[in-house]
């Protein structure tokens, strides 16, 4: 009975020793290989107006992702992300058209980012854009 | 029946677990003196293993290109979450290795385990004694700092003392005339792919003769040390009434991995620089040569052997024939006596050797 007792308690030792360990050993190692954290609510994107084409758009890293902002044929300024909401391609801005094609399912998106046609779900997320002085800010 | 048994039930009768553990582990005999010394192979396996992982690691967020080498190096060390940890594992183990390495091939030699049958099981150590040396020189010029590009301009250039193919053979092992970039890609091929994939290949051939020819008796606490075998047909040595590898020689494997792990551990957290001097902190410049360029403490004994013969070419050439006498000595140490204190001659070589390697390293050190 106290031999029996007496192993119980030195595999419990021996248990708690290997889960401290593998502990020790797993913390820095997915700490290590976790994804580098980015600020998603900080980190303003500024360019110079001129940077848009007339007839295309402009696409940028934004916090992380990407956004694009095209110029409407009113002059209007649109900032949105460039993910689609189906399988996260980039959408591509095709003006003759004067809409957004994802060329991995032919999903099409309105200048505004709403959904025309093909898998997306949910329309193209909008970002906040201010113009001053020649400058875009996007954020 | 628990689901636990019926599995290993299940795996039974398809494997024969049974048999491979009475076969492999407890059935699997050991001579009866065995002592600590040969646990050592299974630590070196240990150490092996966590330069793989580690450098595996290391791999992530490495950029083998002169630009940006340093700089990736420093944001591993300084950005990366727990990166200073993997590196400086990767970095100390590498040390510890040769260091356990040397160990290791010394216990063998002092027990007489080098002798015939054994002598491919010696020859193959060695040669991953001189494979592990190669991948600590090739992993050293990777952080690409004034340390790894100078160390590696003198341990290149050392080949150039060769008569007739040296200057090629620098050039070869630079890829160019001068260590740069192509130094780099070519080390780096060769530290991450090339070593990595031989060194696990011969690791395999010297535990695949250790498996078929038997583990030796150490020679202490026998009456009688000398081997029988005649030479003249294959014998795999067993030991009848040893002690079984599990549980008992797998505990005496566990203690000595977990006290090389204290150890290592130790010099990880506690004196983490032992091995990086100030030179290793401050990127590659090829047109500045820092003052006192040492080589790794391991070389340091080849490093003042060089400068202490008048001619470089003298200094490998005698270096060459200490290797070759080294990696024959089986077939040149023949007698069947396997005690050392009843091989004075052997034991006076022995020691003399390990003083003379220890005198020409602190030489090299403070020269």
């Amino acid at each position: 009975m106290q031999t029996t007792s007496r192993r119980k308690f030195l595999g419990i030792c021996l248990g708690g020793l290997a889960a401290a360990g593998t502990a020790a050993t797993a913390y820095p190692l997915l700490s290590y290989l976790a994804p580098r954290s980015i600020d998603e609510t900080g980190g303003k994107v500024t360019f110079p107006e001129t940077e848009i084409p007339p007839d295309g758009a402009k696409i940028f890293d934004y916090r992380g992702t990407t956004g694009v902002v095209i110029r409407k044929q009113s002059g209007e300024l649109v900032a949105l992300s460039a993910i689609c909401t189906h399988l996260g391609c980039i959408v591509q801005w095709e003006n003759e058209k004067q809409n957004f094609l994802c060329p991995c399912h032919a999903g099409r998106f309105t200048p505004d980012g709403a959904v025309i046609s093909g898998p997306p779900p949910k329309p193209l997320a909008k970002l906040p854009i201010t113009v001053a002085n020649g400058v875009v800010t996007v954020g | 029946m628990s689901p636990l048994k019926s599995i290993y039930h299940w795996l039974n009768v398809r494997l024969g677990v049974d048999e491979l553990v009475e076969k492999r582990l407890t059935g699997y005999l050991l001579p009866r003196s065995i002592n600590a010394w040969y646990s050592l192979g299974s630590v070196l396996l240990v150490i092996f293993g966590i330069q793989v992982v580690t450098g595996i690691l290391l791999l992530i967020y490495y950029v083998p290109d002169a630009e940006k080498a340093f700089k990736s190096v420093t944001y591993i060390m300084n950005d990366v979450h727990f990166g200073w940890l993997i590196r400086m594992c990767h970095a100390v183990g590498s040390n510890m290795m040769v260091a356990v390495l040397l160990l290791h091939m010394l216990s063998a030699l002092f027990m007489g385990s080098h002798k015939s049958p054994r002598e491919l099981n010696w020859v193959t150590g060695f040669i991953l004694f001189n494979l592990v040396l190669g991948i600590s020189l090739t992993g050293y010029l990777l952080p690409w700092s004034q340390l790894s590009f100078w160390a590696t301009t003198v341990a290149t250039n050392s080949a150039g003392a060769i008569p007739v193919i040296g200057q090629y053979l620098v050039e070869f092992l630079r890829g160019g005339k001068l260590v740069g970039p192509h130094t780099l890609g070519r080390f780096f091929a060769v530290h991450v792919v090339l070593l990595p994939l031989v060194i696990g290949a011969l690791i395999g051939a010297h535990l695949f003769l250790l498996e078929r020819i038997g583990v030796s008796t150490p020679p202490f606490g026998q009456k009688e040390t000398k081997s029988t075998w005649q030479g003249d047909e294959f014998r795999h040595e067993s030991h009848p009434g040893g002690i079984p590898f599990f549980p008992n020689y797998l505990l005496q494997d566990v203690t000595s991995i977990l006290i090389y792990l204290a150890i290592f551990f130790c010099v990880v957290f506690f004196s983490p620089y032992i091995f990086f001097p100030p030179t290793a902190f401050v990127p590659a410049d090829p047109f500045k040569t820092p003052a006192h360029i040492k080589p790794e403490w391991y070389f340091l004994a080849n490093y003042q052997t060089l400068k202490v013969f008048p001619s470089e070419l003298l200094g490998l050439m005698v270096q060459g024939a200490a290797m070759t006498f080294l990696a024959l000595i089986p077939f040149i140490d023949r007698g069947k006596e396997r005690h050392p204190l009843k091989r004075p001659l052997f034991l006076a070589c022995f020691i003399g050797g390990i003083i003379l390697f220890i005198g020409m390293t602190i030489w090299g050190h403070y020269s």
